[in-house]
Protein backbone atom coordinates (compact mmCIF):
# COMPACT_ATOMS: atom_id res chain seq x y z
CA UNK A 1 0.00 0.00 0.00
CA UNK A 2 2.49 2.76 1.29
CA UNK A 3 4.27 1.58 -2.06
CA UNK A 4 1.34 3.06 -3.92
CA UNK A 5 1.07 5.79 -2.13
CA UNK A 6 5.05 6.71 -2.73
CA UNK A 7 4.30 6.20 -6.91
CA UNK A 8 1.40 8.18 -6.44
CA UNK A 9 3.24 11.10 -4.23
CA UNK A 10 6.23 11.09 -7.41
CA UNK A 11 3.91 10.96 -9.64
CA UNK A 12 1.72 13.99 -8.52
CA UNK A 13 5.45 15.87 -8.13
CA UNK A 14 6.55 15.14 -11.71
CA UNK A 15 3.07 16.27 -13.10
CA UNK A 16 2.35 19.48 -11.15
CA UNK A 17 6.23 20.54 -11.06
CA UNK A 18 7.43 22.92 -13.59
CA UNK A 19 9.22 20.57 -16.41
CA UNK A 20 12.46 22.91 -16.16
CA UNK A 21 13.23 22.79 -12.62
CA UNK A 22 13.10 19.15 -12.39
CA UNK A 23 16.25 17.06 -12.59
CA UNK A 24 15.86 12.95 -11.98
CA UNK A 25 17.95 10.02 -12.57
CA UNK A 26 17.01 6.65 -13.39
CA UNK A 27 20.62 4.77 -13.01
CA UNK A 28 21.47 6.28 -9.33
CA UNK A 29 23.91 4.06 -7.64
CA UNK A 30 23.38 3.12 -3.78
CA UNK A 31 25.87 0.53 -2.05
CA UNK A 32 25.86 -0.92 1.35
CA UNK A 33 28.48 -2.21 3.81
CA UNK A 34 28.62 -4.18 6.85
CA UNK A 35 31.69 -5.00 8.34
CA UNK A 36 31.72 -7.70 11.17
CA UNK A 37 34.06 -9.83 12.38
CA UNK A 38 33.63 -12.87 10.19
CA UNK A 39 33.30 -11.47 7.44
CA UNK A 40 32.42 -7.99 4.87
CA UNK A 41 29.45 -7.52 2.87
CA UNK A 42 28.90 -5.33 0.44
CA UNK A 43 25.99 -4.80 -1.97
CA UNK A 44 25.34 -2.82 -5.31
CA UNK A 45 22.35 -0.94 -6.79
CA UNK A 46 22.73 1.03 -9.50
CA UNK A 47 19.34 1.52 -10.79
CA UNK A 48 17.88 4.11 -8.18
CA UNK A 49 15.35 6.61 -9.16
CA UNK A 50 15.56 9.89 -7.83
CA UNK A 51 13.95 13.32 -8.05
CA UNK A 52 14.74 16.94 -7.30
CA UNK A 53 12.72 19.98 -7.72
CA UNK A 54 14.55 22.80 -7.41
CA UNK A 55 12.06 24.97 -7.00
CA UNK A 56 10.73 23.73 -4.20
CA UNK A 57 14.18 21.91 -2.65
CA UNK A 58 12.22 18.67 -2.64
CA UNK A 59 13.73 15.39 -3.12
CA UNK A 60 12.28 11.72 -3.66
CA UNK A 61 13.94 8.49 -4.43
CA UNK A 62 12.69 5.18 -4.55
CA UNK A 63 14.54 2.12 -4.67
CA UNK A 64 13.74 -1.01 -5.63
CA UNK A 65 15.27 -3.54 -2.90
CA UNK A 66 16.14 -6.78 -5.31
CA UNK A 67 17.79 -4.54 -7.56
CA UNK A 68 21.00 -5.19 -4.88
CA UNK A 69 22.87 -7.45 -6.01
CA UNK A 70 25.58 -9.48 -3.47
CA UNK A 71 29.01 -11.38 -4.80
CA UNK A 72 27.30 -14.23 -2.94
CA UNK A 73 23.89 -15.69 -4.42
CA UNK A 74 23.11 -17.05 -0.88
CA UNK A 75 23.91 -13.75 0.70
CA UNK A 76 21.16 -12.11 -1.63
CA UNK A 77 18.73 -14.56 -0.91
CA UNK A 78 18.99 -13.89 3.04
CA UNK A 79 18.66 -10.30 2.28
CA UNK A 80 15.66 -10.60 0.19
CA UNK A 81 13.75 -13.76 2.07
CA UNK A 82 15.08 -13.16 6.03
CA UNK A 83 15.70 -9.66 6.60
CA UNK A 84 14.47 -7.02 4.22
CA UNK A 85 11.45 -9.24 3.41
CA UNK A 86 11.52 -7.88 -0.19
CA UNK A 87 8.54 -9.37 -1.40
CA UNK A 88 6.46 -7.68 1.54
CA UNK A 89 8.73 -4.83 0.93
CA UNK A 90 9.59 -4.24 -2.39
CA UNK A 91 10.64 -0.80 -2.44
CA UNK A 92 13.16 1.31 0.09
CA UNK A 93 12.04 5.32 -0.12
CA UNK A 94 13.02 8.81 1.08
CA UNK A 95 11.46 11.98 0.57
CA UNK A 96 12.78 15.25 2.06
CA UNK A 97 14.19 18.75 1.38
CA UNK A 98 17.57 19.92 0.83
CA UNK A 99 17.76 22.66 3.33
CA UNK A 100 19.73 25.90 1.86
CA UNK A 101 19.80 24.54 -1.52
CA UNK A 102 19.71 27.80 -2.95
CA UNK A 103 23.81 28.30 -2.45
CA UNK A 104 24.15 24.93 -4.85
CA UNK A 105 26.86 25.77 -7.38
CA UNK A 106 29.78 24.27 -9.70
CA UNK A 107 31.54 24.08 -6.15
CA UNK A 108 31.20 21.14 -4.28
CA UNK A 109 29.50 22.21 -1.18
CA UNK A 110 27.70 19.75 2.35
CA UNK A 111 23.63 20.11 2.17
CA UNK A 112 21.71 18.67 5.11
CA UNK A 113 18.85 16.83 3.24
CA UNK A 114 16.24 16.04 6.08
CA UNK A 115 13.80 13.96 5.47
CA UNK A 116 11.63 10.63 6.10
CA UNK A 117 13.83 7.40 5.12
CA UNK A 118 11.07 4.10 4.53
CA UNK A 119 12.73 0.35 4.42
CA UNK A 120 11.04 -2.88 5.27
CA UNK A 121 7.95 -1.23 6.16
CA UNK A 122 9.20 1.03 8.64
CA UNK A 123 9.54 4.78 8.76
CA UNK A 124 11.96 7.01 10.07
CA UNK A 125 13.07 10.65 10.10
CA UNK A 126 16.81 11.27 9.51
CA UNK A 127 19.46 13.88 8.02
CA UNK A 128 21.70 13.09 5.67
CA UNK A 129 24.59 15.58 4.25
CA UNK A 130 25.61 14.90 0.48
CA UNK A 131 28.18 16.92 -1.53
CA UNK A 132 26.21 18.28 -4.12
CA UNK A 133 27.14 20.67 -7.28
CA UNK A 134 25.49 21.91 -10.49
CA UNK A 135 27.69 21.81 -13.69
CA UNK A 136 26.22 21.75 -16.92
CA UNK A 137 22.95 21.45 -16.14
CA UNK A 138 23.49 18.24 -14.02
CA UNK A 139 23.17 18.44 -10.53
CA UNK A 140 24.75 15.58 -8.92
CA UNK A 141 25.04 14.68 -5.19
CA UNK A 142 27.15 11.90 -3.25
CA UNK A 143 27.78 10.94 0.43
CA UNK A 144 27.28 7.84 3.19
CA UNK A 145 25.33 7.68 6.39
CA UNK A 146 25.41 5.08 8.52
CA UNK A 147 21.82 3.20 9.29
CA UNK A 148 20.95 0.85 12.63
CA UNK A 149 18.97 -2.20 11.56
CA UNK A 150 17.38 -2.37 14.73
CA UNK A 151 15.58 1.18 13.92
CA UNK A 152 13.82 -0.47 10.20
CA UNK A 153 12.61 -3.78 12.60
CA UNK A 154 15.28 -6.05 10.65
CA UNK A 155 16.21 -8.79 13.09
CA UNK A 156 19.72 -10.67 12.37
CA UNK A 157 19.45 -14.07 14.00
CA UNK A 158 21.97 -15.16 16.92
CA UNK A 159 23.70 -17.81 14.52
CA UNK A 160 24.63 -15.09 12.32
CA UNK A 161 25.43 -12.17 14.40
CA UNK A 162 29.24 -12.33 14.00
CA UNK A 163 28.27 -11.89 9.97
CA UNK A 164 26.28 -9.02 9.78
CA UNK A 165 27.08 -6.03 11.10
CA UNK A 166 23.96 -3.70 13.42
CA UNK A 167 25.23 -0.24 11.53
CA UNK A 168 25.43 -0.44 7.86
CA UNK A 169 26.75 2.08 6.41
CA UNK A 170 25.11 3.33 2.69
CA UNK A 171 26.98 4.98 0.22
CA UNK A 172 25.30 6.83 -2.67
CA UNK A 173 26.13 8.67 -5.37
CA UNK A 174 23.34 10.48 -8.07
CA UNK A 175 23.48 12.33 -10.86
CA UNK A 176 20.39 14.03 -11.94
CA UNK A 177 19.55 15.42 -14.97
CA UNK A 178 16.94 17.68 -16.67
CA UNK A 179 13.82 15.63 -16.73
CA UNK A 180 12.00 16.06 -20.58
CA UNK A 181 9.67 13.80 -22.30
CA UNK B 1 39.09 -50.85 16.79
CA UNK B 2 37.49 -47.66 18.68
CA UNK B 3 39.25 -45.68 15.85
CA UNK B 4 37.47 -47.89 12.99
CA UNK B 5 34.56 -47.81 14.63
CA UNK B 6 33.94 -44.20 15.98
CA UNK B 7 36.47 -41.53 15.04
CA UNK B 8 36.64 -42.45 11.13
CA UNK B 9 32.88 -42.04 10.70
CA UNK B 10 32.50 -39.32 12.79
CA UNK B 11 35.66 -37.48 11.04
CA UNK B 12 34.03 -38.14 7.54
CA UNK B 13 30.82 -37.01 8.37
CA UNK B 14 31.86 -33.85 9.27
CA UNK B 15 34.14 -33.32 6.28
CA UNK B 16 31.03 -34.28 4.36
CA UNK B 17 29.27 -31.76 6.55
CA UNK B 18 31.71 -29.23 5.66
CA UNK B 19 31.75 -30.03 1.81
CA UNK B 20 27.65 -29.16 1.54
CA UNK B 21 28.40 -26.14 4.02
CA UNK B 22 31.11 -24.44 1.60
CA UNK B 23 28.87 -25.02 -1.44
CA UNK B 24 25.85 -24.00 -0.08
CA UNK B 25 27.59 -21.05 1.17
CA UNK B 26 29.09 -20.22 -2.30
CA UNK B 27 25.98 -21.65 -4.51
CA UNK B 28 26.64 -19.52 -7.92
CA UNK B 29 23.78 -17.08 -9.11
CA UNK B 30 21.45 -18.16 -11.40
CA UNK B 31 23.23 -18.33 -15.31
CA UNK B 32 21.24 -16.08 -17.28
CA UNK B 33 22.81 -16.60 -20.30
CA UNK B 34 21.96 -20.66 -19.79
CA UNK B 35 18.64 -20.15 -18.02
CA UNK B 36 15.40 -20.83 -19.96
CA UNK B 37 13.33 -17.64 -20.03
CA UNK B 38 9.84 -17.98 -17.70
CA UNK B 39 8.34 -15.16 -19.43
CA UNK B 40 8.45 -14.23 -23.20
CA UNK B 41 7.48 -10.82 -23.52
CA UNK B 42 7.21 -7.42 -25.99
CA UNK B 43 8.33 -4.53 -23.49
CA UNK B 44 5.24 -3.03 -24.45
CA UNK B 45 2.89 -5.28 -22.83
CA UNK B 46 5.37 -5.69 -19.65
CA UNK B 47 5.29 -1.99 -19.55
CA UNK B 48 1.45 -1.82 -19.19
CA UNK B 49 1.16 -4.89 -17.06
CA UNK B 50 3.16 -3.07 -14.16
CA UNK B 51 1.24 0.59 -14.72
CA UNK B 52 -2.12 -1.15 -14.52
CA UNK B 53 -1.88 -3.25 -11.40
CA UNK B 54 1.35 -3.24 -10.36
CA UNK B 55 0.70 -5.64 -7.14
CA UNK B 56 -0.33 -8.41 -9.35
CA UNK B 57 2.34 -7.44 -11.71
CA UNK B 58 5.10 -8.13 -9.18
CA UNK B 59 3.79 -11.26 -8.16
CA UNK B 60 4.07 -12.83 -11.63
CA UNK B 61 7.22 -10.86 -12.64
CA UNK B 62 9.62 -10.53 -9.83
CA UNK B 63 12.27 -12.48 -9.47
CA UNK B 64 11.78 -14.43 -13.03
CA UNK B 65 14.15 -14.58 -16.04
CA UNK B 66 12.00 -12.42 -18.65
CA UNK B 67 12.59 -12.62 -22.17
CA UNK B 68 12.03 -8.96 -23.51
CA UNK B 69 11.95 -7.54 -27.03
CA UNK B 70 11.65 -4.19 -27.67
CA UNK B 71 12.99 -1.33 -29.61
CA UNK B 72 15.92 0.50 -28.05
CA UNK B 73 15.21 4.04 -26.98
CA UNK B 74 18.25 4.86 -25.40
CA UNK B 75 21.81 3.27 -24.65
CA UNK B 76 24.15 4.41 -22.05
CA UNK B 77 26.91 3.21 -19.57
CA UNK B 78 26.80 4.14 -15.86
CA UNK B 79 29.47 2.95 -12.91
CA UNK B 80 30.83 0.74 -15.92
CA UNK B 81 27.29 -1.33 -16.63
CA UNK B 82 25.86 -0.68 -19.71
CA UNK B 83 22.11 -0.03 -19.56
CA UNK B 84 19.30 -0.45 -22.34
CA UNK B 85 16.25 1.38 -22.28
CA UNK B 86 13.23 0.10 -24.27
CA UNK B 87 10.24 1.89 -25.80
CA UNK B 88 6.86 2.00 -24.93
CA UNK B 89 4.04 3.23 -26.14
CA UNK B 90 3.84 5.59 -22.56
CA UNK B 91 5.39 8.98 -22.54
CA UNK B 92 7.58 8.16 -19.34
CA UNK B 93 7.65 5.01 -18.70
CA UNK B 94 10.16 2.14 -20.12
CA UNK B 95 11.86 -0.90 -19.88
CA UNK B 96 15.54 -0.10 -18.27
CA UNK B 97 17.78 -3.42 -18.52
CA UNK B 98 21.35 -3.19 -16.71
CA UNK B 99 23.07 -5.93 -18.51
CA UNK B 100 25.93 -8.58 -16.61
CA UNK B 101 29.15 -7.45 -16.96
CA UNK B 102 29.71 -9.64 -19.67
CA UNK B 103 27.53 -8.28 -22.03
CA UNK B 104 30.09 -5.65 -22.46
CA UNK B 105 30.83 -6.66 -26.06
CA UNK B 106 27.32 -6.93 -27.24
CA UNK B 107 26.69 -3.84 -26.09
CA UNK B 108 28.70 -2.25 -28.11
CA UNK B 109 26.92 -3.56 -31.28
CA UNK B 110 23.50 -2.44 -30.29
CA UNK B 111 22.08 0.83 -31.88
CA UNK B 112 19.31 2.91 -30.95
CA UNK B 113 15.80 2.35 -32.89
CA UNK B 114 17.02 -1.19 -33.28
CA UNK B 115 15.18 -4.05 -32.21
CA UNK B 116 16.47 -6.02 -29.51
CA UNK B 117 15.59 -9.27 -27.45
CA UNK B 118 17.30 -9.25 -23.63
CA UNK B 119 17.01 -11.98 -21.45
CA UNK B 120 16.89 -10.72 -17.48
CA UNK B 121 15.85 -10.71 -13.87
CA UNK B 122 13.02 -8.68 -12.62
CA UNK B 123 13.43 -6.57 -9.78
CA UNK B 124 10.09 -4.28 -9.91
CA UNK B 125 8.65 -1.31 -11.07
CA UNK B 126 9.74 2.23 -10.50
CA UNK B 127 9.66 5.13 -13.49
CA UNK B 128 10.14 1.65 -15.18
CA UNK B 129 10.53 -2.04 -14.83
CA UNK B 130 13.60 -2.69 -14.35
CA UNK B 131 15.64 -5.87 -15.32
CA UNK B 132 18.86 -6.52 -13.69
CA UNK B 133 22.08 -9.22 -15.14
CA UNK B 134 20.20 -8.87 -18.43
CA UNK B 135 21.75 -10.36 -21.74
CA UNK B 136 21.12 -9.60 -24.96
CA UNK B 137 19.85 -12.43 -26.77
CA UNK B 138 19.81 -10.73 -30.48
Amino acid sequence: MKSIITLFCICFCLTTANSQDRYFTKSGSINFFSKAPLEDITADNNQVLSIIDASTAKMAISILMKSFLFDKALMQEHFNENYVESDKYPKATFKGEILDFKALSENPKDFKVKGVLNIHGVSKDIVVIASMKKINNSITANGNFIINLEDFDVEIPAVVAKNIAKNIKVTFNFKHTPFKK
Amino acid sequence: MKFKKIVLPLILLSVGIAIVAYNVYNKPHIDVVDAKADVVVTANNLFTEFSTDEAKANAEYLDKIIQVKGFIQKLSIENGIGIVTLKTEDDFGSVQCNLSTEAKNDFNLLKENELVTIKGICTGYLMDVVLVKSEIVN
